[in-house]
């Protein structure tokens, strides 16, 4: 029988086997994170989108930024 | 619709707007509007907030301006190419709970996968996630109709194979409605994996040939 390691990745195979409940707790953690990191609510554009409209206008974020930053980054 | 109901079935979206599919009868329309009112939502692009465009198909985008949700971002359709009408997906809705007694309905799985057949490169892993997690939670005693759900959307060639060599009459029969089973009856997985990729062309294209017309209207009113 084919196990859930055979064609996810790790990462997948731990998200799988979290059962409904626990995935939406976590992907909540995940959201306080982001707000509080500073995270926009703006949609990231979407090209793909057939309701993208390359001229719409974007709101910020009351200091300008556009959400989470990338600081530092080392490596690649 | 969106990401909250692809992470409840097992796939992973960070969408940062909530989706909502609705009746778009005059009655749900005034009780939308009065849930959008106290959200201090308004329309952020076009189409405006009219029947009209949401039986047509188009998503209706709105912005919160609510102290508990400043900026947030609600997108509400009605009608979804190759999905069920309303009356369909909300006797199949699945209902969960939150632990706060927060209660919500979600499209079921197999309305969320056609919903999620889009021309976006980001749906279609999503569609694979979904029904891998799907089969890995439910095989142990899987009912027909899941087996059928299972054969007929499954990314996956090795999860086809697998279910194709316990239900090879089963799978037989789906052969005409998703020709790709005769290659996992077979055991032939680098022939599915290519008919899995022309499966994904032509349905993309379906769907942006269907967004066409759409699209031509959201031009005209951008420009009214």
């Amino acid at each position: 029988m084919i196990q859930p390691e055979h064609v996810a990745e790790d990462e997948w195979v731990d998200w799988y086997r979290l059962t409904p409940l626990q995935r939406w707790l976590e992907s909540e953690r995940l959201w306080q994170t982001y707000l509080a990191l500073g995270g926009s609510l703006d949609p990231e554009p979407d090209t793909q989108s057939p309701f993208f409209d390359a001229r719409a206008s974007r709101p910020r974020t009351a200091h300008g930024w556009t959400g989470v930053r990338v600081l530092r980054r080392r490596g690649i | 619709m969106g990401g909250q109901a692809c992470v409840f079935y097992g796939a992973a979206e960070f969408s940062r707007d909530a989706d909502f599919a609705i009746l778009a009868d005059a009655a749900n329309l005034v009780r939308l509007g009065t849930a959008l009112a106290d959200l201090q939502a308004d329309v952020v692009a076009v189409p405006p907030f009219e029947s009209k465009y949401l039986r047509r198909g188009h998503a209706i985008h709105f912005r919160c301006q609510h102290a508990e949700a400043p900026g947030m971002r609600v997108d509400v359709m009605s009608v979804m190419r190759g999905v069920e009408p309303f009356s369909k997906l909300w006797r199949r809705r699945t209902t969960i709970e939150l632990p706060d007694g927060t209660t919500g309905d979600l499209l079921a799985l197999p309305d969320l996968v056609q919903a999620k057949k889009t021309q976006r490169d980001k749906d279609w892993p999503m569609i694979r996630r979904l029904v891998e997690a799907h089969y890995f939670q439910h095989r142990g005693k899987p009912a027909t109709a899941q087996i059928t759900f299972w054969l007929r959307e499954l990314r996956t060639p090795a999860l086809l194979v697998e279910i194709a060599r316990r239900r090879t009459r089963l799978c037989r029969r789906l052969i005409p409605t998703r020709p790709l089973l005769a290659a996992a009856v077979a055991r032939r997985a680098d022939e599915i994996e290519r008919a899995l990729r022309e499966e994904e062309i032509a349905e993309r294209e379906r769907d942006k040939r269907y967004w066409l017309p759409l699209k031509k209207e959201l031009e005209r009113l951008r420009h009214a």
